[in-house]
């Protein structure tokens, strides 16, 4: 395991990683489902993120406490167990604490727990890994899909209502562009940003 | 046979002792919440109903989980709230109702006067109506045309005068479907709760 390995742990790149190496939606494109269905404003954008960091910090925990018990035909489950525990409890507390923004997202946050992200990262990480390293890792990652449905939303709310955060920062007479804010706005945005992503990485090669 | 629990118990403990873990610590947390979030749900069908009966001070339910149309002819079953002024009289009633629309089925707080002779209009309680088009059911222009309609059959119509209140509701330009999903969850729902408002005798001439 890990913690006897004698080569020090990279503490630091596992808390990068998942900003832009390994950024699940721009890079590895695993978890595509909110990156479309919740990103017509910045406020539910950034509510999923910070449940996808919560329930990600959280199974990343309890699965690299229990990785020296786990039995390789009964992980896949185990994994799943503590997932969709993280995610009843965050959605218990949305409804309860933040009933707007839990009305808004709906079925998408009990939806977290068939996110790939976190059983990826709980496959990859968590069940090798010591618990400093695998909390570190959830939160690079978590932090890395929230920036990115943030960028998402960001760009689909100003389109489609002028505003940000519900603030209005287009000048007078800009027209909303209801499609925006419909799934064709989703897929047009993210089709154009992961455009970007590549041509900005083969320039980086080609350098 | 002993030999088969054993193997049992050994494959399986990590996966029923975080189980139970797991349950007892959702146990908690919905224990410690639920309260909230059922204060939540009362809290935002009484501010949708109190902004439609604007003499409403209190709500109590009238008809406990009446039988009223639904969506696709199914038959869901709704609290009919009485609303009460400050004096105690009963302002109108309140109830939810549900059809379908262009995208997904809608839902809406529909209000009544005292008498159920007029519509106190509706607000949309959830919806899932395309943006810009059908989701114009939730701007004032499409909902004031029910404050003051009868409440009995509603028509729709496609040209008309939306400022004028009658039975005649005009539609969303472009959202006809939507238009017609609210129009008729007006007409299968009213009439019947107004029925059983009268079995149940609680509309009298003078409204008590």
């Amino acid at each position: 395991m890990a913690d006897e390995n004698p080569v020090k742990i990279n503490y630091l790149g596992a808390l990068t990683a998942g900003l832009w190496r390994e950024n699940p939606t721009f890079r590895l494109l695993i978890g595509m489902c909110p990156p479309l269905a919740v990103t017509t404003a910045v406020k539910p954008a950034l509510t999923m993120g910070l449940s996808v960091i919560f329930v990600l910090v959280c199974s990343n925990l309890a699965i690299s406490l229990m990785r020296n018990l786990l039995k390789p035909h009964l992980r896949i489950i185990m994994f799943t167990l503590s997932i969709a525990t993280f995610v009843t409890i965050c959605d218990l507390y949305l409804r309860a604490f933040q009933p707007v923004m839990s009305e808004i997202l709906g079925a998408y946050i009990p939806l977290i727990i068939v996110n790939c992200i976190i059983i990826f990262r709980a496959e990859a990480c968590a069940s090798k890994n010591n618990v400093w390293f695998s909390i570190l890792d959830g939160i690079g990652s978590g932090t890395g899909f929230t920036i990115a449905l943030c960028i998402i939303a960001g760009i689909r709310e100003i389109l489609a209502s002028g505003s940000i955060f519900g603030v209005a920062i287009m000048p007078r007479g800009f027209v909303p562009w209801a499609a925006m804010q419909m799934p064709v706005g989703a897929f047009v945005t993210l089709g154009l940003l992961l455009g970007l992503v590549a041509s900005v990485l083969t320039r980086k090669k080609a350098s | 046979m002993s030999n088969k629990i054993k193997y049992f118990v050994q494959q399986s403990w990590l996966l029923l002792v975080t189980s139970f873990l797991f349950g007892l610590l959702i146990a908690v947390a919905d224990a410690a919440w639920s309260a909230k979030i059922e204060q939540n749900k009362a809290e935002k069908l009484r501010g949708l109903m109190a902004s439609l009966i604007s003499d409403a001070n209190s709500f109590e339910i009238a008809i406990k989980e009446a039988n009223v149309p639904g969506d696709k002819g199914q038959i869901i079953k709704t609290d009919i709230y009485k609303a009460l002024d400050k004096q105690g009289n009963c302002a109108g009633f309140a109830f939810v109702a549900v059809g379908t629309g262009f995208a997904d089925k809608i839902e809406l707080v529909v209000a009544v006067d005292a008498r159920c002779e007029k519509l106190f209009g509706f607000n949309v309680l959830s919806s899932n109506e395309t943006p810009g088009f059908g989701d114009k059911i939730k701007s004032a222009g499409f909902k004031n045309q029910f404050k003051g309609a009868p409440a009995g059959k509603l028509a729709l119509i496609k040209i008309g005068d939306a400022g004028k209140i009658d039975k005649e509701i005009v539609a969303i330009s472009g959202a006809t479907v939507t238009s017609t999903g609210v129009v008729n969850i007006f007409n299968k729902t009213v009439v019947s709760v107004k029925e059983q408002l009268q079995n149940k005798g609680l509309i009298t001439a003078n409204g008590r």
